[in-house]
């Protein structure tokens, strides 16, 4: 009797800081959300691209990637497409790779922008899901993420000079 | 089995039993005259040992009642702390990331203090569900440190109790029976029997009784206290497990269809309706002040499943549900629920049914549908094939080409290319902007207009029916309604408990004769008055006159 | 038509209960004056003062039932419907705990309560409004009325818990409990002093407008600030933060503002709001001024000699039981209801907003009480303080969450 006792009191107490722990951990996880700037792990995506196959963030590690949020609608974003391709084909050979990610413009809208600006990296096609979790929220937005996975540079705004970039690779 | 206390009666007691579980003799030193203390009938509580472990020790803590108290007032005081200023949960502004900033500048150093306290989030910080987990806790270890002795003790009573049970009760009277008034065990039946009118339980051995009536309402705090904690854990798991908290919040204009993120589903508003209360409805205050009240609102809304991708084309969605979601009533399907919370007023195009003509002569030469949130790629017109191979939501010029302002289709513009009879191969190609009248042909290879237009096209509408607007922007929330069975179990269990354990008293009375010698003691958990009031009556149908003042064993004992 | 019947019979049931409360008073402190025997004297009264109650009641119910009528819906939708409604809930717990224990006592605490929760309703427009499509639902008259049958039992838990501290305090002694006991009557007071105020005003027709600015916040979080009155209704003694008087009635001599509100008062109406409550402390001390001078000594002192016939633990007992039976109640009204309600009209059955926060507050607190009632040495003094605690608390949410913490807007303009 004593011994079933001890056994459920333990059991009961066990059980407590299991949830607890889960608890704590929950909200110190926060769920108040902090989207990743310099020095913060880049969060992993899958997300259809304009060519129909499926990208990962996680299918490029080990190589640097320029991860562009941009909009047709959006002027400077516009701008610097060019200079983004320049960089794309610059450095496609060093391990480099140049993703734009759109969100949520019709299918049509964005085939012809690229095909109009002559763009040639993989377009991402998102629907609120990478731009959630990288917290953009003004257009352009600019990720430089690192061969390891990690965010080394955030810009928001048009990038003006490919230097800007070139000094992370 | 060394722990334990043997009574005078021969029972073998726990140790920390206070009265004996079978004649009722107090065990612990007293003096012999107070009133008993009669909380879970004098049984040992399972925390109450010697030597404490620390296993025991912490079970001892959240045992505590009075623990459990300053839990409960500790939380409605940081509760009430929450409330003084805006929680940033409140903010919907998604630009505001700097937090500390915001309330140092909008509240002051009074709101840095709060800020750097933590105070500013508080509920769902670590360590205010922290202190709901300690209450979980409390409730659990509380309860079943005690139901299980008082389930003991109430089961297996005895009928006849030690005579400073009876005597030592809240409620108590000793006498001698009139002999005249007859055999002392005739008294007795005639007092069962009014006992029993009044829908006790009595049980009567040799010149005992014991009478009991609404047991089950001691059950009530155990019952409300296992819906808590259901409830409590039904909350936790909400939080914890993945999509079973789902928010998305979703605009849509009339006639849309769009994804739900994290679902397999698809939406679609059709039409907003909004209904004003009329003049004679409202009163003078508000007639003056000349602003309409809304009195019905309401979006058509449909739920579909996707069949094939692409989806948002004709065909390739399956209905699945239809409902007028108005502010009280949201869509249900599966376990999501879909709710209106917000509109506005807005003016779109969202579907042309165009007729190709000539230009010069308007003559019509077929017609086709342009849906303007998804443009079919292809479409044909009579003898012509459209092609649509840009699509701009808010048509600017920019640079002196055709772009788009932002995503929301206030002013639509599309890029044509009409192909067939008299035309190249490839078509002429057109920019069509129907809000500011354009229709005018484009170079092949820029987007600028033809110095020299050479296409002889133009788009017009046969009839008012051939567009359909746009006149509300409506933004719907997508919530999961997982778990919530659970919430409402929880509740539901807790009302039963507070109602068996408030409503209804459990009521004991015992009566012990020792020749003419008559004991009576009464135990209640509550509403002493009324318990006294009743026995009196009992007593005074038996024959014996006695009043409610004369059972008040605490004023004679104090 | 219908609404001036429906109107009248408020105003007639608010007669009955003042003459109630009146007719309960006489019956309990003069029972001494008269040469007859005071049993009698107590009990003839009290019996005239019960029936006048329940006419009261009977009036009231007809208020409640041609306003449900002619506006077709449960009269609970606003602060004026919302605040008379609770008063009739107080009334009918009154009646039924004055059924069970008829004590002629409890009939002189209660009657002022239900007096003054329907005076206050007075205050706020008494125009039936229909109902916004958010209010239009069934849970809506679940939620409200249950939460106010449970308060109204909460206060009859109040009325007889200041009746157990004004019988056993020793005013003479314990300065702590008989500050208490004069803050308490203070606060009630200042509750009347507002509802005279508010309708002596009212009735000269004062006002006072000022010209201000009202900052408001965009989506974006640009401010923006656009030009805006403010309306007094009572002589301004704290004018708006930043304002400029437009034009103000003359008071007593007064036709300037004394000073301004200070700016960390949030809001276009924090001035006006500000200036009703100094003028509600005002108003409370000045009667409560005059009372002490009339009785010359605690008030709560002056009144103890009328409650020594009545046992303590009897008042105990009833102040526990009132809040036994409401706090069920309570529970299923102000929390099951209102998450159900919010999980139906919202998404989300709990959001830690103000309104719902302080409603757990009062949970809260009156579980400790019935907690605290398990160990002995909580009966008594230290439950009847609790119980008075407890109706403050109830009352703040009810009107103080509105007034200072939503912030954003109020009932009425007072």
């Amino acid at each position: 009797m004593k011994k079933n006792k001890k056994i459920i009191q333990f059991a009961i107490l066990l059980a407590v800081v299991v949830v607890g722990a889960l608890t704590i951990s929950d909200s110190l996880s926060g769920r108040s959300y902090n989207p990743p700037a310099a020095g913060d792990k880049a969060p992993d995506f899958t997300v259809k691209g304009l060519d129909g196959s499926t990208y990962r963030l996680s299918d490029f590690a080990g190589k640097t990637v320029v991860l562009n949020f941009w909009g047709s609608f959006c002027e400077p974003c516009v701008r610097e497409m060019p200079l983004l391709q320049g960089v794309y084909e610059k450095h496609k050979d060093n391990n480099v790779v140049v993703l734009g990610s759109n969100l949520d413009e019709k299918l049509l809208t964005v085939q012809s922008f690229v095909e109009r600006t002559g763009v040639t990296f993989p377009i991402l096609l998102d629907h609120t899901d990478i731009q959630k979790k990288y917290g953009v929220i003004y257009y352009p937005t600019t990720f430089v993420i690192d061969p390891s996975g990690k965010v080394k540079y955030k810009k928001i705004g048009e990038i003006t000079d490919a230097r800007e970039l070139e000094r992370f690779f | 089995m060394t722990d334990n206390i043997k009574c005078e009666c021969g029972h073998l007691n726990h140790v920390g039993t206070v009265l004996c579980e079978s004649c009722g003799k107090p065990l612990a030193d007293d003096d012999g005259q107070g009133l008993l203390e009669m909380r879970y009938d004098g049984v040992a509580r399972r925390s109450q040992k010697a030597n404490p472990n620390v296993l025991d020790r912490i079970w001892n803590f959240f045992s505590s009642v009075k623990v459990a108290v300053y839990l409960i007032v500790i939380t409605l005081v940081l509760a009430s702390l929450g409330t003084i200023l805006r929680q940033e949960n409140t903010f919907y502004n998604p630009a505001l990331t700097d937090m500390e900033k915001f309330y140092r500048e909008e509240y002051g150093l009074f709101g840095q203090i709060y800020y750097s306290l933590g105070l500013s989030n508080m509920y769902e910080s670590w360590w205010f569900r922290g202190l709901l987990l300690m209450i979980g806790t409390s409730l659990v270890i509380c309860s079943l440190d005690r139901v299980l002795p008082l389930y003991r003790a109430l089961s297996k009573q005895k009928i006849r109790k030690h005579l400073s049970f009876i005597t030592r009760q809240r409620v108590a009277l000793q006498t001698e029976l009139d002999p005249s008034a007859g055999p002392a065990d005739a008294w007795l039946e005639r007092f069962a029997a009014a006992l029993r009118a009044r829908r006790y339980k009595v049980h009567m051995e040799d010149g005992a009784l014991l009478a009991e009536k609404n047991r089950f309402s001691r059950w009530g705090p155990y019952i409300n206290h296992i819906g808590l904690i259901i409830f409590l854990l039904a909350t936790l798991l909400r939080t914890l497990l993945p999509g079973w908290s789902m928010e998305e919040d979703i605009s849509f204009i009339e006639g849309e269809t769009k994804a739900i993120a994290g679902t397999p589903y698809y939406l679609k508003i059709d039409k907003f309706v909004e209904e004003f209360y009329t003049e004679e409805d409202l009163h003078e205050s508000m007639r003056e002040k000349g602003v309409g009240m809304p009195k019905r609102f309401e979006a058509e809304a449909t739920l579909y499943a996707c069949l094939e991708e692409p989806c948002g084309q004709p065909g390739t969605l399956e209905e699945l549900a239809r409902h007028q979601i108005i502010i009280n009533e949201p869509l249900k399907y599966d376990n999501l629920a879909i709710y209106l919370f917000y509109y506005e007023p807005t003016d779109q195009i969202v579907w042309m049914n165009l007729t190709l003509e000539e230009r010069d002569t308007r003559k019509p030469l077929g017609q086709f549908e342009l849906d303007m949130f998804n443009p079919a790629p292809v479409m044909q017109a009579g003898e012509y094939e459209i092609r649509v191979t840009d699509f701009f939501p808010e048509f600017i010029i920019r640079d002196g080409a055709p772009a788009t302002k932002s995503r929301e289709p206030r002013n639509p513009g599309v890029v044509l290319n009409i192909a067939g009879p008299g035309t190249p191969p490839e078509g002429y190609r057109y920019l069509f902007v129907p809000k500011l009248g354009i229709m005018e042909e484009l170079e092949d290879d820029s987007y600028r207009l033809k110095a020299e237009p050479e296409g002889n096209f133009y788009l017009s509408l046969a009839s008012v029916d051939d567009v359909r607007l746009a006149h509300y922007k409506t933004y719907l929330s997508v919530r999961s309604h997982e778990g919530m069975w659970m919430i409402w179990l929880g509740a539901a269990i807790f009302m039963i408990g507070v109602v068996m354990g408030f409503y209804w008293q459990h009521r004991r009375i015992w009566v012990r004769l020792d020749g003419q010698s008559l004991a009576l003691g009464a135990h209640t958990n509550k509403n002493w008055m009324s318990l006294r009031r009743e026995v009196a009556d009992a007593l005074t149908r038996s024959g014996m006159e006695a009043d409610q003042k004369d059972l008040d064993n605490e004023v004679k004992r104090s | 038509m219908i609404v001036q019947i429906s109107n009248n019979a408020l105003v007639i049931a608010l007669t009955l209960y003042v003459l109630s409360f009146i007719l309960f008073v006489i019956g309990v402190v003069g029972k001494k004056w008269s040469n007859r025997d005071p049993e009698a004297h107590v009990r003839r009264y009290s019996r005239t003062a019960f029936i006048l109650a329940c006419a009261g009641l009977a009036s009231q119910l007809v208020f409640f039932g041609t306003r449900w009528s002619y506006t077709g819906h449960l009269p609970i939708s606003n602060m004026f419907e919302f605040l008379s409604t609770l008063g009739m809930m107080v009334a009918i717990a009154f009646t039924v705990i004055y059924l069970i224990y008829r004590s002629p006592l409890l009939g002189m605490f209660a009657t002022p309560v239900v007096v003054i929760l329907i005076g206050y309703a007075a205050v706020f427009p008494w125009e039936a409004q229909p109902l916004i499509p958010a209010l239009q639902s069934i849970w809506l008259y679940l939620h409200v009325s249950l939460a106010a049958i449970g308060e109204a039992f909460f206060a009859i838990g109040f009325a007889a818990g200041l009746m157990y501290l004004m019988r056993t305090v020793n005013f003479k002694e314990a300065r702590w409990a008989r500050r208490g006991v004069e803050f308490t009557v203070l606060s009630v007071l200042m509750v009347v002093g507002f509802i005279f105020i508010v309708f002596f005003f009212r009735g000269m027709g004062y006002e006072a407008q000022f010209a201000t600015v009202e900052t408001v916040r965009d989506e974006a979080g640009n401010e923006l600030e656009m030009p805006s009155t403010v309306t007094y209704t009572l002589p301004p003694i704290a004018a708006p933060h930043d304002s400029e008087v437009m034009y103000m009635d003359s008071f007593l001599g007064m036709d300037k503002p004394l000073f301004e509100t200070p700016g960390w008062m949030k809001g276009v109406n924090a001035g006006r709001k500000f200036n009703t409550v100094i003028w509600s402390v005002i108003s409370g001390l000045i009667l409560y001024g005059l009372l002490r001078l009339i009785a010359r000594r605690p008030l709560g002192a002056a009144i103890q000699p009328a409650l020594t016939d009545i046992n303590p633990d009897d008042l105990d007992e009833i102040s526990y039981r009132s809040i036994a039976i409401g706090f069920p109640i309570f529970t299923l009204g102000a929390l099951i209801f209102a998450m159900i309600w919010a999980q139906a009209a919202w998404g989300r059955f709990w959001g830690w907003d103000p309104k719902e926060v302080w409603a757990l507050i009062v949970w809260l607190f009156y579980s400790a009480y019935l907690h605290l009632r398990l160990s002995r040495g909580w009966l008594g003094a230290g439950s009847a303080w609790l119980a008075v605690i407890g109706f403050v608390i109830v009352m703040f949410t009810l009107v103080g969450v509105n007034l200072i913490i939503a912030g954003l807007h109020s009932y009425a303009g007072v």
